[in-house]
């Protein structure tokens, strides 16, 4: 499904320039769960936003869903990824002024769906995350695992076929970390893939396989037994 | 979608609720600003434009032309309308209007009506004056007849119907027959008036002898010509010398005297005329206006930009979300837009309501009667509501592009800070707004000093404690006044046919000038008593004034005033004394001249006046009180009044209020100047309000360590006002050299006028950095007073 080879990215200021991904290789197959791993400002979430489309490379190769995606355009990527890939971060990212139910119906919005289909699968997915009956209330008034529940049925509202977690339990406590973890791996089993950056050696462990990074480079992968 | 971005703009509206109401009250109150602009600016415009004929008619003015100087009146007279209309088959018809200050009389009720006019019998035919009853071709046709506005039949007949019924007018108490109700005059009409008596009254009855068909000289009536279709208003006017000519050349040649007529357009009196009519407007007040309304609506969307994109930081992490999701940048500009649209379209309901509530005070302040029914037409919403669309798009688009290029991967990072770019537009933006508060405020105080100016200037007459009265020219007139001086509180009377700020009588004149020869000149003519000079306290510069010893001062001698005395050519005044004149029918001799006074507004220059004594022409009364208790004195001529001009309605008015009536325009405009100064201060600093507290807030975390390392609060205080102090310093020096150029072509207007002096710009730039001050230093000692731990903590 993703097929990186030689990925490189720099960042400039005026004076330096930072190496951020250094001729990093790896693919990820159809309904892997990947988990990377590395130190800060190892390349982790640099790595993530490029896989995410939404950030452009400086150099190597991007084949997303068998397609040459380094080169893309705003549009273009934009269009890959609303169709494509889902998102959770450490911080949810939720819209403080929308609801529960209109922050999942978000992205259906932006992809055109109609509004009674759209009802039903929001309904669907906040169903199965169990907050069905949050709908109505705004981000601020639920907790951090509440959140995260409902970002990730935004993510997965779309039934993308790739979900990309950034530290999804970064901001939560060990019960309800373990709670989306056990969501994302519940999305995984019925064939979504998904690449997880993380700190938690805890959290890696749901994954197939870790990738460590360091300085931009992969440095080991450890194939963990399923 | 679309209910999405109304949902999302609510709640952010909501949210912020303290950043909305700042937003859409500054935008609403510069909307309600520009708009009530709007309304004088097209009232002013529309003036005389509800006439259906109106692109037909055209008003006859005349250039009276001597050797020596040209006359511009609006008026002609007598003879011109009717002979006009008959030798001319381009004019369909003529009216003669000629205003009146005529004393009616119904029973009991005697009121002096000085809104009211005589016209000939086409008047409602050419002018779309709405008659409610009475035949508009015959109502002004038989002498004798009288047409009452609704306002004025209700004042003498109450609920009655008046048609048919008689009034008694003028001081012979003729009986007039009333032929005719017509609507109120509208207010926006050059031709004012509450009645209208036939014109044959005087010309076929009370002034018959005197053939006032057939009087080329008298320039009196105003006189309107409807033009038949098709005819060319300059090619008419070509032919009107040959008129002349063949009318009155051989009279004028004599004289040494010309005539010349051209045609107005009705549509262009009000404003366009360098000649005078009622309440004339002023065209470059409208342009002047005009501007201040963009340049508040200006400022009011400098606000919007500023703030919203002065918030961009903020809703930057929303625009990541949304891009991250799926959204594409033209839906973000889509939503960004959107939002300022409801803003706008808020800020349009909120300037309807504010508009109506300051409609009457709006009056007030221009002098102006707009009602609701003109305020609130479809036309006027129409073009409020597109304003407000306008600015919503305007000022939406740049935010909007702003917010909608950031990239998500960086914002949700919190990798994010303001472009420095974006600052720099921020910052010219408030220096923008400043150079116009700035130029405004200057501009308040030379339109005000100029006005302090012209009425505490020496204008070289006493205008203080003077009563004037309109006794008219009879018997009793003597009695009345050998009365009144024998009250106390009255130190001196005099009588006049006229006074500063009336408009006299112009006179051709032949004198005799440097190079003895008779020069004709048409001059100004006061008739006076013998009292006149001593009471107004002119001053004689050579010869001596009117005396009573001298039985030759009542038919052979004439006082000039120094300007008169110079177009004569005479270098000193003491050379002019004893020189011949003739003056409508006057011979004699020059025996003083006084030292010039401002006999008309300060606009103007002093003209060549000249004073002669001749009781028969002195219907003013003029009483130089000098009693503490003036409504006393004032009732003590009231009772010597109703003795001797039982027939007249007791009125006077104070000199000087009189005088001061002619500037009513000037302080008008002047308060205007100031109020519309005061908003748009107002909003700019409603702006720069915002605009510190977000940029406080972006500094807590380095004004938190500021403090830590050992900052005092003035020391950040300082540090936070210094950068606007910059910005208000430099919109100063944009502003002055502008707004006194500006200042500089509107004081040409006045031909008595103040030099603006560098205290009036100091001024100016100390007021605006001062309320600028107050106002950021409310946020800047709120953010320096703040404890430092909450602010790094949070960051």
């Amino acid at each position: 499904m993703i097929k990186i080879t030689d990925l490189e990215k720099y960042y400039r200021t005026e004076e330096v320039q930072t190496v951020a991904l250094n001729k990093l290789s790896f693919d990820v197959r159809e309904g892997e769960f990947v988990a990377i791993m590395g130190p800060s400002g190892c390349g982790k979430s640099t790595l993530l936003n490029i896989l995410g489309l939404l950030d452009d490379p400086d150099g190597g190769s991007f084949i997303f869903n068998g397609i040459e995606v380094s080169g893309f355009n705003e549009r273009k990527r934009a269009n890959l990824r609303k169709h494509n890939i889902g998102f959770v971060f450490q911080s949810f990212n939720l819209i403080d002024e929308l609801t529960v139910y209109e922050n999942v119906e978000l992205p259906l919005i932006y992809t055109g769906v109609k509004a009674g289909e759209r009802k039903e699968r929001v309904q669907q997915v906040l169903e199965k995350m169990q907050i069905m009956h949050r709908r109505n209330h705004f981000p601020q008034q639920l907790s951090g695992g509440q959140q995260q529940r409902v970002a990730v049925a935004r993510a997965v509202v779309n039934n993308p076929k790739l979900i990309l977690a950034d530290e999804p339990t970064g901001n939560l406590d060990s019960s309800n970390g373990n709670e989306v973890m056990d969501l994302l791996t519940e999305l995984n089993q019925q064939g979504t893939t998904i690449v997880m950056v993380t700190h938690s050696e805890h959290d890696a462990k749901f994954s197939h396989r870790i990738i460590r990074m360091l300085d931009g480079q992969k440095v080991t992968e450890n194939i963990l037994a399923g | 979608m679309i209910r999405n971005y109304f949902k999302i703009a609510f709640r952010n509206l909501w949210r912020h609720r303290s950043f909305a109401m700042l937003n859409i009250g500054g935008l609403a109150i510069g909307m309600t600003a520009g708009f009530l602009i709007f309304l004088y600016v097209s009232f002013e415009l529309e003036y005389d434009d509800f006439h259906t004929k109106g692109n037909r008619i055209y008003r006859v003015i005349t250039d009276v032309k001597t050797p020596t100087e040209t006359m511009t009146v609006s008026n002609t007279s007598w003879a011109f309308a009717p002979h006009l209309e008959r030798e001319f088959p381009e004019i369909e018809s003529a009216v003669r209007i000629n205003y009146l200050s005529m004393l009616v009389q119904h029973g009991e009720k005697k009121y002096n009506e000085d809104q009211s006019f005589a016209a000939d019998s086409a008047f409602f035919k050419i002018f779309d004056f709405k008659l409610l009853k009475g035949n508009k071709n015959t109502c002004l046709q038989a002498p004798f007849s009288l047409v009452l506005s609704e306002t004025a039949a209700q004042k003498y007949f109450g609920d009655q119907d008046p048609m048919g019924k008689t009034l008694k007018i003028l001081e012979e108490g003729y009986p007039v027959r009333i032929t005719g109700i017509m609507e109120d005059i509208p207010e926006n009409s050059h031709i004012k008036g509450n009645m209208v008596l036939s014109m044959t009254t005087f010309t076929q009855s009370i002034d018959k002898d005197d053939d006032p068909d057939n009087e080329w000289g008298n320039f009196v009536p105003s006189a309107y010509v409807l033009l038949r279709k098709g005819t060319i208003a300059s090619a008419l006017e070509k032919k009107f010398s040959g008129f002349i000519d063949k009318k009155v050349g051989q009279s004028l040649s004599i004289d040494q005297m010309s005539y010349s007529l051209f045609l107005e357009p009705l549509d262009k009196i009000h404003l366009w005329s360098d000649r005078g009519s009622n309440d004339k407007g002023n065209i470059n007040n409208i342009y002047v206006f005009s501007v201040i309304a963009v340049f508040i609506l200006l400022i009011a969307c400098i606000n919007f930009v500023n703030l919203t994109t002065a918030r961009s930081v903020e809703r930057a992490r929303e625009v990541g979300i949304r891009k991250v999701i799926g959204a594409k940048r033209s839906q973000l500009v889509m939503q960004f837009v959107g939002e300022s649209l409801i803003i706008s379209i808020l800020a349009f309901f909120i300037t309807l309501v504010s508009t109506r509530l300051s409609l009457p005070y709006f009056n007030q302040l221009a002098g102006k009667n707009m009602d609701t029914h003109f305020t609130f037409s479809v036309s006027h919403i129409f073009t409020l509501l597109c304003v407000a669309l306008f600015i919503g798009i305007l000022s939406g688009i740049y935010p909007a592009f702003i917010l909608s290029a950031y990239r998500a991967s960086r914002v949700l990072k919190g990798k994010f800070s303001g472009s420095s770019r974006g600052i720099l537009l921020r910052k010219g933006l408030v220096i923008s707004q400043f150079v116009i508060a700035i130029g405004l405020i200057i501009g308040t105080i030379v339109v005000h000093h100029q006005m302090h100016f012209m009425q505490s200037r020496d204008i070289g007459f006493n205008k203080n404690q003077v009563l004037v009265m309109n006794t008219g020219v009879n018997h009793a007139q003597k009695a009345f006044k050998q009365n009144l001086e024998s009250i106390p509180g009255i130190a001196s009377v005099s009588l006049t046919s006229a006074f500063p700020g009336w408009s006299n009588n112009i006179a051709y004149s032949q004198i005799e000038n440097n190079n003895g020869d008779f020069q004709k000149a048409n001059i100004g003519i006061y008739f006076v008593d013998f009292k006149f000079i001593r009471q107004f306290e002119l001053k004689i510069i050579a010869g001596r004034p009117f005396s009573e010893k001298f039985a030759t001062d009542t038919t052979q001698a004439i006082i000039l005033n120094e300007k008169a005395v110079k177009s004569l050519g005479y270098n000193k005044p003491e050379n002019v004394i004893g020189k011949r004149f003739e003056q409508w029918g006057r011979e004699g001799e020059v025996i003083g001249v006084i030292k010039d006074f401002n006999f008309t507004s300060l606009q103007n220059e002093i003209s060549p006046l000249s004073l002669r004594i001749e009781p028969s022409r002195t219907n003013f009364m003029a009483a130089l009180i000098n009693s503490e208790d003036i409504p006393a004195t004032i009732k003590k001529i009231e009772d010597k009044w109703d003795v001797f001009l039982p027939q007249k309605p007791f009125t006077y008015f104070f000199l000087d209020e009189y005088f001061d009536r002619q500037y009513r325009s000037e302080i008008r405009f002047g308060r205007l100047f100031l109020s519309f100064s005061i908003l748009a201060i107002f909003i700019s600093c409603l702006g720069l309000l915002g605009l510190v507290s977000y940029s406080t807030l972006q500094r807590k975390r380095e004004i938190g360590i500021r403090k830590v390392v050992g900052a005092s609060v003035t020391g950040i205080v300082n540090l936070l006002s210094l950068q606007f102090v910059k910005l208000v310093a430099i919109a100063f020096l944009i502003a002055s050299p502008l707004i006194g150029l500006v200042m500089h072509y509107w004081l040409n207007n006045f031909a008595y006028r103040i030099s603006m002096e560098w205290w009036v710009f100091a001024a100016g730039g100390i007021i605006a950095l001062f309320i600028a001050l107050v106002t950021v230093s409310f946020q800047a000692v709120k953010a320096a007073m703040a404890n430092p731990v909450k602010s790094l903590k949070t960051e």
